[in-house]
Order: C-alpha cells, then sequence, then structure tokens
C-alpha cells in the first residue's frame, strides 16, 4: 500500500457506508429468533397487574436510519375490565404515553381503534375490552448510525376499570439495533398491521351538525344504505350526552339525533368522531368530520378551549410510508451527485466536460445532444444494475450496491477497466468513437456513442464506490417492491447524471473553464494515475480474495487486454486486417477470460497471518469464553480500507500486542473478503450490516462481547482489553 | 319526549321515589341556571335533610367515592379538605354526597362515614348517604368527584369537574384550576359563573340497579 493508495484511501468512510449497505434481511430475520441474550425480541418486557398485561411491540428487530416504523401498545385486559378511548364518556381517562426517545426520534399519537359502548348503567363509558392494540408510528432520525442501539423506553399510563377503577402506568423498553436496513419482525408486524386495518377508515362524506329544538341532528349524506346499529362517538366529550340513545333516522337523508350534553360546548365549527355500525352484518367503523352549523355555534358554543385535542385521528399509511420513499430518493440522488467526486469517476466526468468546452466553439446543439446521449447512457445502466440486484435479491442473495465486489472475476474486471482508462488518458492507445467517447481526442464531434458509452463507462467505474447518502437510499431500495427499488436507482442515476447534463445545457457554466490548452493534455495525463491506483487496489483485493494465483489472473487479464487494443490499433486500414486483428484480439481477451475465472476463485486466499491470531469461528468464541479468557474478534475484510487503517494504525502496534499477551487475550480474525454466512450472521447479531466490526468478550463466561469504536487507536484497544481481561490478570497477579 | 322536557319528567319521578324508565340516562336532570333538582336525603346523623332547608344559602354537593383514585388524590394531598374549609369560612354549605348502594365500592353506613371526615380531617357540612341512588339520578352524577353548585336562589350555578387537570396523578393538582373556587368567587361578586357548566372527570358512580 504505497503512494497511490492513498487517494483511494479518500474513499475511506465512504467505503464503509458502501458495506454498510449490504444487506441480509434475511440472515437477520432467522437470528433474530434465535440469537441469545440479543435484545432483537421485537416485545417489550410485560408490566402485569391482576387486570391488565401490557407490552410495547415493535414492526421491526432492526431499524435503519430516517425510516418510519410502526409500534403498538398492547393491552390485554382480564374479563370485565376496560381501558378507555380518546374521549373516555361518562367517566374514566385515556391511556396516554409519555415517549424518551433518543435525540431526533418521533413519536406519532396513538392511533385509535374504534371504541366500544361500555354499559355502566345508567353511564356509558368508551373504550375496550379483550385485547387492545393503540398502534402508532416512530420515525428513527436519519443521522442514527447503524451499529448502534435505538432505544425505545416509553411510559405509559391508563385508567383500568370494571365498576372501580385503578390507575396504572408501566415503563416499556425496547432496544432495536440500528442498521443500514430495518428488518421486520414477521409476528410483531402481523398484529399490528391487523390492528391498522382494523382503525376507522375516513369517511368518504362529511356531516353535519345542527340544532333541533334542543337536540342535536347529526346529518350523514353519503352514508351507504341498509346500514344500523349506528352509533356517533364524538371526540370530544363536551358534546353530547354519551349514555343518551341515539335514534337513527333512515332514508334519503340519513340522521342521527343526540342530545346536548349538560356541559355543552362546541370547541371548533369542525366536529371529530368516530361512527361505528353494521353494513351487511359487519362492524365497519369510520372517521367523520361534521360541520357545525353556524347557527349552534352561534347558539351553543361556548367556544372554549379543550383540555384534549379535538383531532381526528386518521389512520397512518401502510408500509412503505410516503416520507420514507421520499426521503430514500433524495438520499439517492444527493448520493448520485456525490458519486462524480470519486478519484476513479472524476477523471471520466472531467473529460467528457472538457470535450464539451471544445464543442461548445462549434455547436451548442450538439453539445446539449451529447449531454442527452451520456444521461441516457448512465440511466440505462443503472436500470440494469437495478434489475441485476432486484433479480438476485428475488432469488435469495443478499446483495447491495457494490455486492459485485465480493466476485473476484468482476473485480479484476473492473481493475482491468481502470488500466485501460489510464492507458487511454495518457495517449498510449486511441480506441476510437465506436467504443468509448474518450479516446476520440478532446475535441470530438461525431461521439454520439461515445456519448452514451461514457455514460455507460462513468457508472462502472464509479460502482467500487458509494457516496455519502447512498448508503441508506441503497438500503431502503433492496428491501422494497421492484417499482420503489427502480425508483430510488433512477434517482440516483439522475444525481449521477446532473452535472455534466447540466454543462451540456448551460453554455455559461462552459464558459467558466479555462480555455482549452496544453492544460488540458496535462490534466489528462494526470487523470491516468488515479485510475491505475484504483487498479492496484482492486488487484490486491483480488490477491486477499483468490491468493497468488488471483493475481496472476488479474495481471493476465490485464496484460490481455492492453494487448488486445494494441492489436486492434495497429491492424487498422482494409478489411481483412481489421477482422484478423479484431478476431485476435477477441481470442487473447476470451483466452485471458477463460484463465482469470480458473484462478480467480474465492476462498483460495491463504492467510498471512501472525503466529497467535485465530481464525474466528462461534465454536472457537464458545470454547474460549467457556475456559474464562478474554477474547478479541477482528470481523475484516480485505476491501474494506477503514479495517486496514484500523490493523496498521492500531492493531499491528507493539504496545498492543504486548498488552494482550499480558492479559492473556486471545485474537480471533473473522475475515469477510468472501462470502461467509457465518459471518454475516454474526454481524447480524450485532446489528451490523458490514465490516469492521470489533469486539471484545471479557473473561467471564457468558459475558456480552464490548463493542469497539469502527476507528480503532492503540489507546482504545489497551483500554478495552484492560477492562476485558481486568479479572484475570488481578487473579493472575494473586500469588 | 319533545314537549315534555326530560327534566321535569325525571325530577318529578325523584321527588316521587319513582322507578325510571329504562331508557333513562344519568344526566339531564340538573341544568345550569334552572332550579337545582330537589332532594330530600338521610345524612350520617340519621336526619333528613332537604334542599329547602338551604334557601338563602350556596350549597355545595360532592359526589365522592374514597376508594376512587381520583377521589384520592385531592383528598390525600388535603387539597379538598382545605377547599371544604374555605368554603365554611364564606358561609357555603358543603355536602358530600355517597350514592354507592350496597355490595359496590365505597358504599358505606353512617358510622363508617363518620370514621372518614375524622380519619381525613375533612370539613363537610354535612354527608348524605344515598344508597338507592335517587339523587345522583335526578342531579345525573357522574363521576366521583362531580360537583355542583346552588346559589341562594336554589338555582343550579355549576356543575361539572373540581378542576381542569382530569387524571388521578398527584403531580396535576400543581397548577390546576380550581373550577368551585372560581364559580364560588363569582357567585359572590354577583358576577355570572363564566365556566358553569364543565366535564366532570374521575371514576364511575356506582349506581343502585333500578327495581
Amino acid at each position: 500500500m504505497g503512494h497511490g493508495v492513498g487517494m483511494i484511501r479518500d474513499c475511506d468512510g465512504i467505503m464503509r457506508r458502501y458495506f454498510g449497505t449490504r444487506i441480509l434481511p434475511g440472515a437477520m430475520l432467522a437470528l433474530g429468533l434465535f440469537a441469545p441474550g440479543l435484545p432483537l425480541a421485537a416485545e417489550s418486557a410485560a408490566v402485569t397487574s391482576p387486570r391488565v398485561t401490557a407490552t410495547l411491540l415493535s414492526s421491526r428487530d432492526t431499524v435503519a436510519p430516517g425510516e418510519r416504523f410502526k409500534v403498538a401498545l398492547v393491552q390485554k385486559l382480564a374479563p370485565h375490565w376496560h381501558t378507555y378511548w380518546l374521549n373516555p364518556g361518562d367517566s374514566g381517562e385515556p391511556t396516554q404515553i409519555k415517549w424518551d426517545l433518543p435525540a431526533g426520534a418521533t413519536a406519532s399519537e396513538i392511533q385509535w381503534p374504534a371504541p366500544k359502548a361500555i354499559r355502566v348503567e345508567p353511564l356509558v363509558n368508551f373504550g375496550f375490552e379483550g385485547t387492545v392494540l393503540l398502534p402508532l408510528e416512530i420515525t428513527v432520525p436519519a443521522d442514527a448510525r447503524p451499529g448502534e442501539t435505538f432505544e425505545l423506553k416509553a411510559e405509559a399510563t391508563w385508567l383500568v376499570c370494571e365498576k372501580i377503577c385503578i390507575p396504572e402506568e408501566g415503563t416499556f423498553s425496547l432496544d432495536l439495533p440500528i442498521a443500514a436496513v430495518g428488518t421486520v419482525d414477521e409476528a410483531a408486524a402481523a398484529r399490528i398491521d391487523a390492528a391498522i386495518a382494523a382503525l376507522p377508515k375516513p369517511a368518504a362524506f362529511r356531516g353535519k351538525l345542527r340544532d333541533d329544538a334542543g337536540k342535536l341532528v347529526l346529518d350523514l349524506p353519503g352514508l351507504p344504505a341498509g346500514v344500523t346499529d349506528l352509533r356517533f362517538f364524538p371526540v370530544s366529550d363536551t358534546l353530547i350526552e354519551h349514555a343518551a340513545d341515539q335514534p337513527f333516522t333512515a332514508g334519503d337523508k340519513p340522521a342521527l339525533t343526540l342530545t346536548r350534553s349538560g356541559a355543552f360546548k362546541l370547541a371548533t365549527p369542525e366536529v371529530p368522531g368516530v361512527l361505528t355500525f353494521t353494513e351487511g352484518g359487519a362492524p365497519r367503523a369510520i372517521t367523520l368530520l361534521a360541520d357545525a352549523d353556524p347557527a349552534l355555534m352561534a347558539a351553543g358554543g361556548t367556544v372554549a378551549p379543550e383540555a384534549r385535542p379535538a383531532v381526528v385521528r386518521i389512520p397512518m399509511p401502510a408500509e412503505g410510508a410516503d416520507l420514507t420513499l421520499w426521503a430514500a430518493l433524495a438520499f439517492a440522488f444527493v448520493g448520485g451527485l456525490i458519486l462524480n467526486l470519486m478519484p476513479c469517476v472524476l477523471p471520466v466526468l472531467f473529460i467528457k466536460a472538457l470535450g464539451f468546452a471544445q464543442l461548445a466553439h462549434r455547436s451548442r446543439s450538439e453539445v446539449r445532444e451529447q449531454g442527452l446521449l451520456f444521461l441516457a447512457g448512465v440511466l440505462l445502466t443503472f436500470m440494469a444494475l437495478a434489475v441485476a440486484v432486484i433479480a438476485l435479491g428475488s432469488l435469495g442473495s443478499s446483495v447491495g450496491w457494490g455486492f459485485q465486489l465480493q466476485s473476484p472475476p468482476l473485480v479484476i474486471a473492473l481493475a482491468v477497466v481502470m488500466v485501460l482508462i489510464g492507458l487511454n488518458l495518457l495517449g498510449a492507445f486511441e480506441i476510437g468513437t465506436s467504443v468509448t467517447g474518450l479516446g476520440d481526442g478532446l475535441a470530438s464531434r461525431g461521439g454520439r456513442l461515445g456519448a452514451f458509452m461514457t455514460g455507460v463507462l462513468a457508472v462502472v467505474v464509479a460502482t467500487p464506490c458509494t457516496a455519502p447518502f447512498m448508503g441508506a437510499a441503497m438500503g431502503y431500495a433492496v428491501t422494497q417492491p421492484p417499482a420503489v427499488a427502480l425508483s430510488v436507482f433512477m434517482a440516483l442515476a439522475l444525481g449521477f447524471a446532473l452535472p455534466v447534463v447540466a454543462l451540456s445545457f448551460a453554455p455559461g457554466l462552459l464558459r467558466l473553464l479555462p480555455k482549452p490548452g496544453r492544460w488540458m493534455l496535462v490534466l489528462k495525463q494526470a487523470f491516468a494515475f488515479p485510475m491505475f491506483a484504483t487498479a492496484i487496489w482492486l488487484i490486491w483485493v483480488a490477491s486477499v480474495q483468490s491468493g497468488p494465483q488471483g493475481v496472476l489472473a488479474a495481471l493476465v487479464a490485464v496484460l490481455a487486454a492492453g494487448f488486445a487494443v494494441w492489436l486492434v490499433g495497429v491492424t487498422r486500414g482494409s478489411f481483412a486486417r481489421r477482422a484478423f486483428g479484431s478476431a485476435l484480439a477477441a481470442l487473447v481477451v476470451l483466452g485471458a477470460g477463460w484463465f482469470t475465472l480458473q484462478n480467480a476463485v474465492p476462498g483460495a486466499a491463504t492467510d498471512a497471518r501472525a503466529g497467535d491470531i485465530e481464525a474466528w469461528s462461534p465454536e472457537r468464541v464458545a470454547a474460549l469464553q467457556a475456559q474464562g479468557k478474554p477474547i478479541f474478534v477482528n470481523f475484516t475484510a480485505a476491501w474494506c480500507i477503514t479495517c486496514l487503517a484500523n490493523e496498521r494504525v492500531a492493531l499491528s502496534r507493539q504496545e498492543v500486542k504486548d498488552a494482550f499477551a499480558k492479559l492473556g487475550v486471545v485474537y480471533l480474525k473473522a475475515d469477510w473478503t468472501n462470502r461467509d454466512s457465518r459471518i454475516a450472521k454474526a454481524l447480524a447479531e450485532q446489528g451490523r450490516a458490514g465490516v469492521p466490526l470489533y469486539l471484545f468478550y471479557p473473561a467471564r463466561q457468558e459475558a456480552q462481547a464490548e463493542i469497539l469504536p469502527q476507528l480503532l487507536t492503540a489507546d482504545t484497544l489497551i483500554a478495552a482489553a484492560e477492562r476485558a481481561g481486568g479479572r484475570n490478570a488481578k487473579t493472575a497477579a494473586l500469588p | 319526549m319533545q314537549s315534555l322536557t326530560r327534566q321535569t319528567f325525571i325530577a318529578g319521578l325523584a321527588l316521587a321515589g319513582l322507578a325510571f324508565p329504562a331508557a333513562a340516562f344519568a344526566q339531564g336532570a340538573a341544568k345550569v341556571g334552572a332550579p337545582a333538582p330537589a332532594f330530600q336525603a338521610v345524612d350520617v346523623e340519621g336526619k333528613t335533610r332537604n334542599l329547602s332547608e338551604f334557601a338563602g344559602k350556596t350549597v355545595i354537593l360532592e359526589w365522592t367515592n374514597h376508594d376512587c383514585p381520583y377521589v384520592r388524590k385531592h383528598y390525600n394531598s388535603a387539597t379538598m379538605q382545605n377547599l371544604q374549609k374555605d368554603m365554611a369560612k364564606e358561609g357555603v354549605v358543603w355536602l358530600s354526597v355517597i350514592s354507592s348502594p350496597p355490595g359496590e365500592q365505597s358504599h358505606v353506613d353512617a358510622a363508617k362515614a363518620k370514621d372518614l371526615t375524622v380519619q381525613r380531617n375533612a370539613a363537610p357540612a354535612g354527608i348524605l348517604l344515598d344508597p338507592k341512588s335517587v339523587m345522583a339520578r335526578a342531579y345525573g352524577a357522574q363521576t366521583t368527584p362531580h360537583m355542583y353548585i346552588i346559589d341562594p336562589e336554589g338555582t343550579l350555578a355549576y356543575m361539572g369537574a373540581i378542576d381542569d387537570k382530569p387524571t388521578s396523578a398527584a403531580s396535576s393538582l400543581e397548577g390546576a384550576k380550581s373550577y368551585v373556587r372560581q364559580a364560588v368567587a363569582e357567585l359572590k361578586a354577583g358576577k355570572p359563573v363564566s365556566e358553569a357548566s364543565t366535564k366532570a372527570y374521575g371514576c364511575v358512580v356506582k349506581y343502585a340497579p333500578l327495581s
């Protein structure tokens, strides 16, 4: 890792994010069922009394930054006991939840189920019997960090009554791991979804509330014909006599006759409530807004502020809430924009922009056309990627953006592309307009296909990198239906294409570029080196994935590619020459490709590990824990730049090694360079979707591991080792 | 039902001590601005009390249930006792009413009611026992506490909650607005009661079944 890699290291955080997006929903879900001692269960501990068993239920085992998810307070009531609706009726008090959420997180109001009229003759209460779920939505802040824990705490108070009433309260807490992608607890989600499906639906009509000789009449135009057993539950507790009969007038002017409350007040001219009735033998409930007659407002309306907000709770949207989609689209777009600045992408785009600058002197329309063709290239390539990701995802593979880097042949292919672009930038060969727009020279005019291919190429060279914001968006995309996933990818593509397209449409911007000249050539050549550096890095990744054979395969592939483009270059002229050249080049490429596939086999990596580092396995961890030894586990991968930096600056330091030796720390390494479902599972158990992950198991049996920060220092490690090995060290020190 | 107001209908039945029609519901008998329903109930001293004997005085009715968490909020903090004492100083007659029938929570006999008063250092002018819930029906008492204020002319001046914090949490007492104090002060000043009818909160009043 010499000088050249320095440039790639700029990708540091970026790479982390990128691999942070790799998702293992299946694995995580499966793990949720048997991960011992981990807070993956989506239901809090129960608060119980002889009357109520209450829990907080979450639809998610794992939550993602920026998403909304559903939770519910569940009250399982003993027979004959009830808790209360928003308007409790003649007595009582609704259940209330006070949230203590992480900074930036928010909770919606309770989405109230339709109440039942519970008679306590001669009075009535509005509430719930049996088992009631009070659903609501929690929003995770966009800056929540994968790997940390989302701590959900709620203090709920409720009054539970039979005839006598007991105020009860409970504190509920759920610790949900934050990951790039949330995972659904199917059973809990099904229960909450069922509760949400049963919520009152917004009425398709508005009611009208008017006075009729001292009575209140609620007109219900638009009420379906043939409904029976109507009952209106106003949100306000000072509107009607709750226990009074509500005679129904059927016919073409359906209406309910209500009795004014002794404490009659109209707080707002819009009166919210829930209407329950029976339609076709089935119970129905709708949320209804009734407009109070102005005369009624004037007469009866002591407009007084209500103690309780008089708002109808409209059922929340189903899974895949708009906000999340919009956020994902915005994130993808911004991520795409930033992607332009990646060291492997910038050269390609900059050269394109310079091409525009020259072309602009001759034909604006042509520049615009090229801009659009570039856009088409970008869109189509992203679409192809999206289709691949969706298809693989539907086949059960856990893939996301950049999944291809776990495939050695693809890593090598990318290295070859980088080398060819580098050679091209240096002017070593000219490919011509038929292959890329780059080799055409800066003043290219006819590069229609070239412009399109530049778009394709730009996306291809961008794939090893992930820009900020992309992680969350991609993570969201792969859990969504294909149409949604595709939209997110398209938003990414649009963001990615925007700078070049904007440049092609805004001559003013082009004018900002310096005048073409020799500096262009120099810059073009200079840009070759980031490409070579990227190639070196990719070949090194291949070396770790496939060992020496992988390096051989990669270098052979680079050689063959170079030879082939040279061959095509020198065999110009007659058709025969060209045919011969092309055929030979194709043969060379095919041969090299075959060779690469034969040799670049994952898992062939030989471990160049220091003597005292052992390979990780869950069994080994269990065995060592049983012996009461402190254990350090390093989850790493060759393609993880952060991991390598940590190994260099912290893990390989002598003082760390000394501390580990003194405290008897066993160092286990879990190498995720190649796919490994066991490592993926272990990562998921810790709420991670990627590496690095550093765990320190204390020298006590059954102890939970401490998760170390993703950026290590020698001091952090030594301090953690002392914490973990503390007991052992002291015991050992005793005579 | 429209021509014969329910108010007079129910009040009439209550006075006659007759059974109610099953369709009747609790509230509606008492109405702010109208004559307060007359009552006749036995107090803990065994004396029969009538509304009429308090003519010329302001009367407060407090429906209570010593086991109800909402009532306890006001007694455990001495808020209710202080209110009773302050009202006594103002010359207001405070009557606590217990409407629970035998077998229901807070049904008490005279001895127990007196004992509770001593224990809690309460200061009502009288405690009315209403085990057949007749008075509760006449007034439409819904909750404990449920407060009624009758002015010296016998007109109902206030009905509803004791304060504006409808919860059983003791912490809610701080900063709570006492509707009772407000109404009595306004009555004394000869002003109309600004909030004469509020939604009572608390435990449900346990009614005796109609027989």
